[in-house]
């Protein structure tokens, strides 16, 4: 059904210039398609990861002046500036991402903002490279001269070039299509919408943020580039007011209105802002689609409250906006003096009404008559071989560690040896610094001070990511799933470390990208089966059942192969008979070999599954041993007593 | 689309019933109507609509209307380039007057080369404007201009503040966009003719609120004129600035300076400016009083937002009907050919056009003809009295 | 000496008027983790209705008129763009929804004022005053007075009242805020008010010296944030201090580098403080909580 669509489109737009002989119209194409070039790209950016970029018209200006330098400087042409444009553009995304490495929200908007804005100016003053603000102007390419060989054409010379450039940027949009698709879709795509829900989750997935944001932006800014070198032979003269700030608000607002995180709605909205200024140039044209528009949302709204009666009134707000809309351009006299009030206005109805896009609202209608349905995986074994491991050598020793926050030390001079195959248990009242050690263990935080050996090898300062990479995964206290990401999604992050291929493997769809990504999803489902959720693999893990989400994520830390399972409070928030399979799981997790480091305030639970059990209080380790010598240990029911009643008699019971 | 081309058409006819019954002739009018340069669009549309009128009032040309298709070109070249392609290919305009700003000129009017449709540009000055496309490069060049380019005005900038008033330590102050470092390579290129180097070359954006950086560095370099080169809301700051450093130095400039922007903001401080002007807004010709009689009538104004840019949209526009009467067709070749030959003289505000161009020749000002403007008591007035009345009121083109 | 002298009175001067529209960013930050991309345009509106109305009523008693204006503006834009998007936790959406209601209000205020740049009469004399051959105009005096008179205020009402202390709690944690029984869809608009407020008072300050009109609020409101981020978004001082680094930053470098680059050093040094210091250089880091 898709590829058939697909196909249909593809031949609309080769069709496209026999139908419509007009060159106005075959321009506003080849815009769109340019512009659908950014947007794509900016989706990366702006739908993926999440972060708003605020210097795309920047970098689609690097793109542009790199092909009109190359031309104006070294009469390059078009096939040399194609490339070019592309690595230098991706080259300045690099550096733009540089400053991404701790910032984030408005702040990373900000980053973005400035770099635009010293691009532009840097392109207005170096007159000797860009020619300044006079610009560049250059011809079109003209590939082939086919007008003897196909006489019927009957096209003249400037229209042959005009078409001929029109079929290559269709073919890049294509391909950028395929290529973006192939991206989004592997592991770097789930990467980006990780690193949006759940930055640290990622990093403990060892899925660098970093790294994989800078990624974000290079590919973001190839794109970019890819279509600014377009865009300087489309239009044929450049000057630098021509990448200003308002254009990177077009393509945001393109990303927002058609819907983000798709291939559809980057292209819809660059559609609608190509198309919308000659749309708001014309008062009866404006008229004209504010009715349609109009009719459109009454029929919408009758549908939606003959189905769902209860939302009546919710449904009447947007209907009656439309209809005042459609008042409103019969009201006006002239559109040219109101038509940056349209564009606002339209602008916050799509944020109201359609936060997820125009094609967000289609994919809800479509999806209605279509059940979403990945295609079936067989799973395959859960497990690899278990790692081999010296029984009597500790495989995590912890000696000293101090965790200073400002007055506070949360951690003081902590020691800890886990032996492997073992679970170990970390107890303590609240506050007692369980869950930093968690952190400092996993490379969150950095202690001030002490030693923490895997294996012998020190790994104090590690980050994050390094620490995952080296084998200890984790759950968390409070659950930090990918709650956008699907269930299998979740534990192909966690698979991530299993990938060899590159990005350029990835967008070429070679064998091997394949072939892993194949293997990689057949695991995911022999995890989920492990946790029993393989029935649900298809489903957005932000709709999971609390219980069930805390299994998943057990699952995804299992994917990294880790040689030390940290798990924070697991039980917590579980029913009885929840809590019972999370018991079986943990066990089968020792059978195979892995050992497990357990934080829970469920005694019974910690009773019985732990081989050993530290006790912590106020950031000091106040007891040690087995389970039932703990339990028996005066400082540690004082220290639970003084604590917290409640939690001691649990301890008790 | 067909209906809504319908409905511009029925709405057309019946507002012009009373004209003729025939279809109207579409003529583009392109400029920016929103944004920082709005009032020079504005005057120049509103200069040409009055024209437009008035024909349409006297039975049209060919016995059809004119009808004048708008279109905001928001001083941005990427729209300029997408409205340059829907007047040609959709309204299928048969010319297209207007261009506010010297990029959005340089970036669309290649598509009316392409097109051989007549652009009749009527406010921009860059002087690369009407060089785009020179024949023998090309079949023939359809740009044509009817206002005072850049090198015009610079030259007669450095002419009034080196020859006429000796000064000897220019300093120039130009904003960043393309039209103000152009004029400054221009004004630039003038003084080295004269063997005169600028002691100081500033820059300023547009929106720029301080201006004491740049004045410093011209009072640091002991300049005793200021060149301009930018538009009215931030030359208004050049000269608060001054006033504001307690240097006070003349100020000579592009036309600009005349904007209502600068006059009204800078005050008492802008006393003294002075431009090269195509048109003043001094009833000292017959067609000028009507002129401006009209233009106040029609828009309820006193003083023209922009008199310059509202005298050269109405003159162009009177120009093209006659070259179109004189070519009997809409055909943009025939209409070129015949505003290249133009036999009949049409008498406009800003001059007599008598064969305004030539094949080789598209600038219908000459040096001679613009006169300098001075900012006095919150008008501008003749610089110079000579200029006033007499022989030298109405300045033709040289030959 | 007498010329960095001048570049520095004058630097002062552009920098606290910054200052003085970052601060609006700060307020509304620090309770809802937003900020409004149309902050430039509340002073632009700020200053025009100012423009309308100094002259039935004369320079002072226009200003309590505009800060009710300005109040009632930045209550409008968080009812209208804010609200929605915090309620569904969107990232985004508030980011478009200030900028679109930004654009709404430029071309609102085109129609109504004119796109031209308009003359505000400014309530002092215009003649500068000079002190040892530095010259400053006595509205850029009252710029620096004002601005800073206005930000104590606010911080001191955002101390000793019980509203302050209700934004206080916002600040810290929204949700525990909410239980405590503090209405904090109300506190958020509040600072929306007090934000748009500010960035008004700061439309009628500057408009003597800076002209006014619809473009006004862009090219300010741009360089206030930047102001923002290398100040600190959670610090008052650190916004004061900020925009007199950027100010002066610039007319330094205008005289002794090149005009033309004269906005470059500001956002490299922007760029350097967010990647050495990202909560900028008042700012106070957040320990990550997991």
């Amino acid at each position: 059904m898709r590829k058939l669509l697909g196909l249909a489109g593809v031949a609309a737009l080769v069709a496209f210039p026999f139908v419509f002989t007009s060159p106005y119209y075959l321009h506003l194409m080849v815009v769109v398609a340019i512009f659908s070039i950014v947007t794509l790209g900016l989706d990366i950016v702006f739908g993926y990861t999440g972060e708003v970029s605020l210097g795309h018209a920047a970098l689609f200006g690097v793109g542009a002046y790199t092909a009109g330098v190359l031309a104006f400087q070294l009469d390059w042409g078009f096939w040399a500036a194609l490339p070019l444009g592309v690595l230098v553009a991706a080259g300045f995304g690099a550096i733009l991402a540089l400053p991404a490495l701790r910032v984030t929200g408005p702040y990373l908007a900000m980053v973005t903002l400035a770099f635009g804005t010293i691009i532009a100016i840097l392109v207005n003053e170096m007159t000797f490279l860009t020619n300044g603000p006079l610009g560049i102007s250059l011809t079109k390419p003209f590939f082939a001269d086919l007008r003897e060989q196909l006489p019927w054409l009957e096209m003249s010379r400037p229209r042959m070039r005009d078409v001929e450039y029109y079929y290559v940027v269709i073919a890049c949009l294509l391909a950028v299509l395929v290529v973006i698709s192939r991206l989004l879709g592997s592991r770097f795509g789930r990467a980006f919408e990780a690193l949006r829900d759940s930055p640290i989750a990622s990093d403990c997935m060892g899925v660098s943020v970093y790294r994989h944001k800078v990624l974000a932006f290079v590919l973001s800014a190839g794109f970019a580039g890819l279509a600014g070198v377009l865009f300087t032979y489309s239009e044929q003269y450049i000057a630098p007011n021509n990448f200003s700030f308002d254009l990177s608000i077009q393509f945001l607002l393109a990303v927002t209105m058609g819907g983000r995180k798709s291939r559809v709605g980057p292209i819809l909205g660059a559609t609608i802002v190509v198309f919308l200024p000659n749309l708001l140039a014309d008062i009866d044209l404006f008229r004209l689609v504010a009715s349609g528009i109009a009719a459109v949302a009454v029929v919408a709204g009758v549908v939606s409250a003959i189905r769902t009666p209860g939302n009546r009134l919710r449904a009447a707000v947007p209907v009656a906006l439309c209809l005042a809309f459609f008042g409103f351009s019969l009201w006006l006299k002239a559109i040219t003096d109101y038509k940056l009030t349209v564009f606002g206005l339209m602008i916050l109805f799509v944020v109201y009404y359609l936060p997820d896009g125009i094609y967000g609202l289609l994919r809800q209608g479509l999806a209605r008559l279509q059940r979403r349905g990945g295609k079936a995986v067989a799973p395959s074994s859960a497990w690899t071989a278990p790692p081999v491991l010296d029984a009597n050598r500790p495989l995590l020793e912890v000696r000293g560690v101090v965790m200073q926050f400002g007055g506070l030390r949360a951690l003081d001079r902590v020691d800890l040896t886990v032996l492997p195959g073992t679970v170990h248990g970390l107890i303590g009242p609240n506050g007692s610094g369980k869950s930093t050690m968690m952190n400092v263990l996993t490379g969150i935080y950095v202690p001030t001070a002490g030693e923490v050996r895997l294996e012998g090898a020190s790994i104090a300062g590690w980050k994050s990511p390094e620490i995952a990479a080296a084998g200890i995964a984790r759950t968390f206290q409070n659950v930090q799933l990918f709650g956008e990401l699907t269930l299998l999604e979740n534990i192909l992050v966690g698979l991530n470390h299993t990938y060899r291929s590159g990005v350029a493997e990835v967008g070429l769809g070679l064998p091997r990208a394949r072939r892993e990504e194949a293997a990689a999803r057949a695991r995911a489902m022999g995890l989920l089966h492990f946790v029993g959720l393989d029935a649900l693999a298809d489903e957005e893990a932000r709709n999971l059942p609390y219980g069930k989400q805390r299994l998943l994520e057990i699952a995804r830390a299992l994917a990294l192969d880790p040689k030390l399972l940290l798990l924070d409070e697991p039980a917590a928030g579980l029913t009885a008979p929840d809590i019972v399979v999370l018991m079986d799981i943990i066990r089968k997790i020792r059978e195979h070999g892995i050992t497990q480091i357990l934080i829970e305030h469920h005694m019974d639970v910690v009773m019985a599954l732990c081989d050993q059990v530290s006790v912590l209080d106020f950031g000091q380790k106040i007891a040690e041993g087995k389970p039932a010598e703990v339990q028996a240990d005066p400082k540690v029911i004082a220290a639970y007593l003084g604590g917290d009643h409640a939690e001691a008699a649990h301890a008790e019971g | 689309m067909r209906a809504h081309q319908f409905m511009l058409t029925l709405a057309a006819t019946t507002m012009l019933a009373g004209v003729a019954s025939a279809q109207p002739i579409k003529v583009g009018l392109t400029g920016p109507y929103t944004g920082g340069s709005a009032s020079m669009g504005v005057s120049m549309r509103d200069g040409a609509k009055l024209a437009v009128a008035e024909i349409n009032k006297a039975g049209g040309v060919l016995g059809r209307p004119l009808l004048l298709v708008e279109r905001d070109d928001e001083a941005k070249n990427e729209v300029g380039v997408q409205i340059a392609q829907e007047l040609i290919n959709k309204e299928q305009v048969v010319a297209t007057l207007g261009f506010i700003n010297t990029g959005v000129a340089l970036a669309s009017q290649r598509f009316y080369q392409e097109a051989e449709i007549p652009v009749l540009n009527n406010v921009a000055t860059g002087s690369l404007i009407t060089q785009q496309f020179l024949p023998p490069k090309e079949k023939a060049n359809y740009v044509f201009r009817f206002a005072a380019n850049d090198l015009i005005q610079s030259a007669m900038i450095v002419d009034e503040a080196i020859t006429r008033r000796g000064f000897k330590a220019p300093a120039i102050l130009a904003d960043s966009t393309n039209y103000g470092q152009l004029g400054r390579e221009d004004l630039e290129r003038a003084l080295g003719k004269k063997g005169v180097k600028p002691v100081a070359v500033e820059k300023f954006n547009i929106g720029d609120t301080d201006m004491t950086a740049q004045l410093l560095r011209a009072k640091e370099a002991n300049a005793d004129v200021v060149l301009t080169y930018g538009i009215g809301p931030e030359l208004a700051q050049i000269a608060n600035g001054m006033a504001k450093l307690g240097w006070k130095r003349p100020l000579i400039g592009s036309w600009t300076l005349s904007m209502a922007t600068f006059i009204d903001n800078a005050g008492p401080n802008g006393d003294g400016a002075s431009m090269p002007e195509t048109f003043i807004q001094v009833p000292n010709t017959p067609k000028r009083k009507a002129f401006i009689e009209a233009y106040q009538a029609a828009y309820k104004v006193d003083r023209m937002p922009s008199p310059v840019s509202a005298a050269q949209g109405y003159d162009s526009v009177y120009v093209l009907a006659a070259a179109i009467t004189q070519a009997k067709s809409t055909d943009g070749a025939k209409i070129r050919t015949a505003l290249e030959n133009l036999t009949a003289k049409v008498e406009g505000v800003v001059t007599n056009y008598d064969h305004p161009f030539t094949a080789t020749d598209h600038e219908s000002v000459t040096a001679n003809m613009p006169v300098f403007g001075l900012v006095k008591g919150g008008r501008v007035v003749p610089a110079h009295d000579e200029d006033v009345a007499g022989a030298n009121a109405l300045r033709l083109k040289s030959k | 000496m007498q010329i960095l002298a001048q570049l520095i009175v004058s630097g002062i001067a552009v920098g606290m008027i910054y200052g003085v529209i970052a601060f609006g960013y700060q307020l509304t930050f620090a309770t809802s983790e937003t900020l409004n991309f149309g902050q430039g345009e509340a002073l632009m509106l700020g200053s025009l209705v100012g423009l309308t109305v100094v002259a039935v009523t004369g320079y002072w008693l226009m200003l309590p008129i505009v800060l009710a204006f300005g109040l009632l503006q930045g209550a409008v834009v968080e009812r209208l763009g804010v609200r929605q998007a915090i309620k569904t936790k969107s990232e985004s959406g508030w980011i478009m929804a200030t900028i679109a209601l930004g654009i709404i209000f430029k071309n609102m205020a085109e129609n109504i004022w004119g796109r031209d740049a308009l003359k505000f009469p400014s309530p002092l004399p215009e003649t500068p005053l000079s002190f040892m051959g530095v010259n400053v105009l006595p509205m850029e005096l009252v710029i620096v007075v004002g601005a800073l008179g206005l930000m104590l205020a606010v911080e001191a009402f955002n101390r000793k009242s019980i509203y302050g202390k209700a934004v206080v709690a916002t600040a810290a944690d929204r949700d525990a805020a909410g239980l405590m029984g503090i209405n904090t869809s109300v506190v958020i608009t509040f600072s929306y008010a007090l934000s748009s407020m500010t960035a008004a008072f700061a439309g009628v300050l500057v408009a003597p010296v800076t002209l006014t009109g619809a473009s006004m609020g862009g090219v300010l409101g741009l360089k206030a944030f930047s102001v923002a981020i290398i100040g600190g978004l959670s610090s008052g001082m650190g916004v004061v201090v900020g925009g007199l680094i950027l100010g002066i930053t610039e007319t330094l470098t205008g005289f002794y580098l090149s005009t033309g680059y004269k906005d470059v050093p500001g956002l490299v040094l922007l760029l350097l403080v967010l990647s050495l210091k990202p909560a900028g250089l008042f700012g106070r880091t957040a320990i990550k909580k997991v």
